[in-house]
């Protein structure tokens, strides 16, 4: 699915593209030697440089060797079937708060990928949802989100 | 004066059924500073004054956002616009941050609720080092160039004073900007900067230490006296920094209370007495005298002025330093 | 002598039914806070600060305090079962503590770890006990400068240690220091580095990296090879713990090595984090099984876990007898301190001994209570590891995802949580070493002020990091560090080449 190849190249764009971001907005603060001693800008600027000069080393190296696949089908589908309900859990955190995301994202975990028993995966789903409600809000006094439906709620 | 302040809050209590507008949740008290700084100190005094004494049914919530000397606390506090569940405590820096740094708020992002007390800013040098102002500025003189001022933060209020002396003195200072105060004196202590310009609190357990000791006050008068700090002497034997020879009468950093903007007169209304009841109490007085503060109660069109008194003299000092955000 | 008197005194206040059952509600209240990522002891501490205004300052330090106890040693085991480091100071448990887990030790990498913990601690505070008034004029010594070169120790003796390709390592390294950089600058007052996001301004939490770079990381990794397959087998084994235990004395080099560096660097402000980065990083130098680091290696659990007890200990000091609060939970003691009315600071000692020798003796009773306590739960939290994976994956990413969030009631940072989680699957898999970049992370920032404040100090000199023997000395080793190996690799490859 995925060669090394490919994968360097993803992560040094990645490295080099924030190594870029880093030199451009530290150019704003001002670089060298001022009346204030040294300014704001030149330890971001330099460190942003040898981000983005290590990441085109990277890149070269990353390109030249490595056509072996490291990442196959098979594991490529296992990662995303971890990781793309929870950035939709995570996605649905500012519409429905934190507690019926929770509950919903379990709920839809146990059930559709662990198969669990509709009433169990419901009562873990419901329990996990009341114990950060007991732990944080209730006890520690930390307000977890509620989202657009709390707001709506409260009205 | 006491049974002044009971008259006044017996007849709020009274007056009290007449706000149009009650807290129906918990309130959240956003301190823009650290656990333990000056600030996160108030916050949390003006909650257990108000939780000790029952002033309110809902229970209160101090959060620390200290992030960005500050910044954090008030964008935070600055999205919630119409939401009178968030205050935000702070310092004169809603108004000073804006003008030197590239923050994301101004001071008219908040509705003022009040001042509530007034920190004030003393000249410390080590134990051993000059013993007045006189003596100071003419050491300091005397090493030109290299005299070293240490301070919490740049560009915030003790690099603004120091700025001001460097100018009233005709000094050159090296100001290190540290994290805190408390910093700061720990420097001073080993002898790594020559002087700093911290509050009473930040340093009174130094000065008991004999590392440290203050030189001049900078207020019109002398500091209330309160019981003996060293063997010695307490805070109203430090003399005002006018009468021991540097001509600045008057330097202090107001504490601050705010609420978002679009919440209603009644919303404000409620507050502001709410913070009047809560210097009444016995804990926020002791609160005051233990960090060797100076009450006062500024608000609505009084609180206007003075920040707009305020803010002219940063900016003038901002405009010479060449600190303004353009 | 005198001090052990004192010592003595503060026993006797200590020491009470009271006091003994505040210790125990705070250890229990303090692993509870420790565990959960997200929460840390100042939650706990803020918690309780109200209800202790009304106690005797003795009786309410104690409880404090033992809320500390108990989240340092909880802080560890979601570091050691679950790679999500709740805390800075435990990131470098997670090394060998994990792989030991994963391999179906967690029994033996939660006792390794409570044990060389509660060694580590206990050595910080006879320090405090025999060394208090010598320390706290130590402390003083430590401008700017010697910050810094503190600092630049602390970096030296731990990078270079990996075998991870080198550029990587830098680029690694550099992207810390580009991350710590993000947020408002102490020197200058100025913002930096927010790419026209406003809240960025707070800078980037820690805690917020190393959830997303290891805990998710880590999870998609799993997921990826399958390792729920290999399910672990942990018997709940009571023995097993007391094997663990009775085993430590054998490491008893490495326990004192570890608790030496956590010492100098809780008194010197290096700090806990430092420390354990540094304690490891010499172990794996000079241990004789450092082939086997990083694969589970009992070493590797003790050398971090002690020396950040030690420095976490020690590091009370100059909270006491300085006013500077060496980490978050001690900045909220303090403010409970002045709201007692007790002033930190040189002559706190002076005034306030029954206070201060009340909370020493304390810090003997709440570790060994904290200890105890904790290597009771051990068997409690190894079952935890018998979960089935398909349970416990969603389970982790709520708690991270909660966990991030309440840093700082933050939404952005649990979208920034799942950005380091993408980076920490990207970069476990080509072979970037992750722990420079927490280490930059954490210690990034504090080095560059730090330099800063020294070059204004100098105005622009380099002269000051060689300006007296403190300061040289501590650069000197910092070099030795970090060109010894190289320069010895090259050396042997000449001779063999000659001969």
């Amino acid at each position: 699915m995925f060669s090394r190849r490919a994968l360097e190249a993803l992560t040094a764009a990645i490295t080099g593209a924030f190594g870029i971001a880093v030199i451009v907005q530290s150019l704003d603060n001002g670089i060298g030697w001022s009346t204030a001693g040294v300014e704001s800008g030149t330890f971001p600027f330099m460190t942003g440089l040898i981000v983005a000069a290590g990441s085109l080393y990277n890149l070269a190296r990353g390109w030249l060797r490595g056509r072996e696949i490291i990442v196959d089908r098979v594991a490529f589908r296992r990662t995303l079937a971890l990781f793309l309900p929870a950035a939709v859990f995570v996605a649905a955190i500012p519409l429905v708060g934190m507690y019926v995301a929770s509950a919903g994202y379990l709920l839809a975990t146990l059930r559709m990928q662990s198969g669990l028993a509709w009433l169990r995966a419901l009562a873990i789903a419901i329990l996990v949802a009341i114990g950060l409600y007991v732990v944080f809000e209730w006890s520690f006094q930390v307000a977890l989100p509620h989202g657009l439906l709390g707001a709506w709620l409260e009205h | 004066m006491r049974t002044l302040t009971f008259a006044v809050v017996a007849a709020s209590l009274v007056a009290a059924p007449a706000f149009a507008w009650q807290p129906t949740k918990a309130i959240e008290f956003v301190a823009t500073a650290g656990p333990g700084g000056g600030t996160d100190n108030f916050a949390r005094a003006v909650q257990a004054a108000i939780v000790k004494n029952k002033l309110l049914d809902q229970p209160i919530v101090v959060v620390n956002k200290g992030g960005g000397s500050g910044a954090e606390g008030y964008t935070y506090v600055k999205g919630m616009a119409g939401d009178p569940y968030h205050l935000v405590f702070g310092t004169s820096n809603t108004w000073q941050q804006p003008m030197v740094s590239k923050v994301a708020f101004k001071a008219s992002d908040f509705t003022p609720i009040a001042a509530m007390v007034q920190d004030e800013f003393l000249l410390w040098v080590k134990q051993d080092g000059p013993k007045d102002v006189k003596e100071y500025l003419a050491a300091m003189k005397a090493k030109g160039s290299s005299a070293k001022m240490g301070g919490a933060q740049s560009k915030d209020t003790d690099e603004l004073l120091t700025r001001m002396i460097e100018k009233t003195a005709g000094l050159k200072f090296i100001y290190v900007p540290f994290k805190s105060g408390a910093e700061a004196a720990v420097q001073l202590a080993g002898g790594h900067v020559d002087s700093h310009v911290n509050n009473p609190s930040e340093s009174i357990g130094q000065w008991k230490g004999n590392t440290q000791r203050p030189i001049c006050v900078f207020n019109a008068k002398r500091l209330a006296a309160g019981p003996k700090v060293t063997a010695a002497e307490g805070w109203s034997d430090i003399p005002t920094c006018q009468e021991a020879g540097l001509a600045i009468p008057l330097f202090q950093q107001p504490r601050t209370v705010w609420l978002p903007l679009k919440v209603t007169p009644e919303q404000v209304a409620f507050y502001v007495d709410l913070m009047k009841k809560v210097q009444a109490t016995a804990e926020w007085k002791d609160y005051v005298e233990k960090s060797s503060q100076s009450q006062v109660f500024l608000t609505g069109q009084e609180f206007t002025d003075y920040m707009t008194q305020d803010s002219g003299r940063v900016h003038k000092v901002a405009e010479e330093q060449g600190w303004l955000v353009k | 002598m005198e001090n052990f008197d004192l010592l003595l005194h503060g026993f006797s206040i200590a020491i009470s039914v009271d006091h003994v059952a505040l210790m125990i509600g705070g250890v229990l209240l303090g692993i509870l806070v420790g565990v959960l990522p997200g929460l840390g002891a100042p939650n706990g501490v803020s918690l309780l600060l109200p209800i202790t205004f009304g106690m005797q300052p003795v009786s309410a330090i104690i409880l404090l305090s033992s809320i500390y106890w108990g989240a340092l040693f909880g802080g560890s085991v979601t570091s050691i079962l679950f790679n999500i480091p709740g805390e800075p100071s435990s990131v470098a448990t997670t090394f060998d503590g994990y792989p030991m887990a994963r391999s179906g030790r967690p029994t033996q990498a939660l006792a390794t770890a409570f044990g060389s913990a509660a060694f580590g601690a206990l050595v910080g505070v006879v320090l405090i006990t025999c060394l208090a008034s010598w320390i706290a004029g130590v402390a003083l010594k430590f401008g700017p400068a010697e910050y810094f070169a503190v600092y630049f120790l602390a970096f030296s003796s731990f990078i270079g240690v990996g075998g991870a390709p080198p550029i990587k390592t830098v680029v690694s390294l550099t992207l810390g220091f580009a991350i710590a950089a993000i947020g408002m600058d102490t020197v200058s007052g100025q913002v930096r580095l927010t790419m026209g996001v406003d809240e960025l301004v707070k800078g980037v939490n820690f805690v917020v990296a190393v959830m997303g770079l290891f805990g998710i990381g880590e999870l998609l990794i799993a997921v990826e090879e399958e390792m729920h397959a290999r399910a672990v087998s942990s018997r709940i084994d009571w023995r097993e713990v007391f094997r663990t235990i009775a085993s430590l004395p054998r490491y008893g080099w490495v326990l004192l090595r570890s608790a030496a560096v956590g010492c100098w660097m809780g008194i010197t402000p290096g700090g806990p984090t430092a420390a354990s980065f540094m304690s490891y990083g010499i172990a794996k130098r000079v241990s004789r099984r450092r082939d086997k680091f990083g694969t589970g290696e009992p070493e590797g659990i003790i050398a971090p876990e002690t020396a950040d007890h030690a420095a976490g200990t020690s590091a009370l000091l100059p909270m006491l007898s300085l006013g500077i609060p060496g980490s978050a939970t001690a900045a909220v003691m303090m403010g409970g301190l002045m709201i007692w009315g007790l002033n930190p600071g040189p002559a706190l000692f002076i005034e306030q001994p029954d206070f201060v020798w009340g909370l020493i003796a304390s810090m003997y009773l709440g570790n060994i209570v904290a200890v105890v306590l904790v290597l009771l739960t051990v068997p409690i939290f190894a079952a935890l590891m018998r979960l089935p994976f398909f349970f416990i994956a969603p389970l982790i990413f709520i708690v991270c995802v909660v966990g991030a969030y309440s840093v700082s009631n933050s939404y952005l940072d649990v979208l920034l949580m799942m950005g380091f989680g993408v980076l920490g699957y990207l970069f476990k898999k080509l072979d970037y070493p992750l722990a420079p970049l927490v280490l930059a992370v954490v210690i990034g920032d504090k080095a560059e002020d730090a330099f800063r404040q020294s070059m204004l100090m100098s105005q622009g000199s380099l002269r000051i990091f060689v300006d007296n023997a403190l300061v040289s000395t501590l650069v000197g080793l910092g070099f030795a560090l970090l060109l010894v190996p190289p320069l010895a690799r090259t050396f042997g490859r000449l001779r063999k080449r000659a001969a």
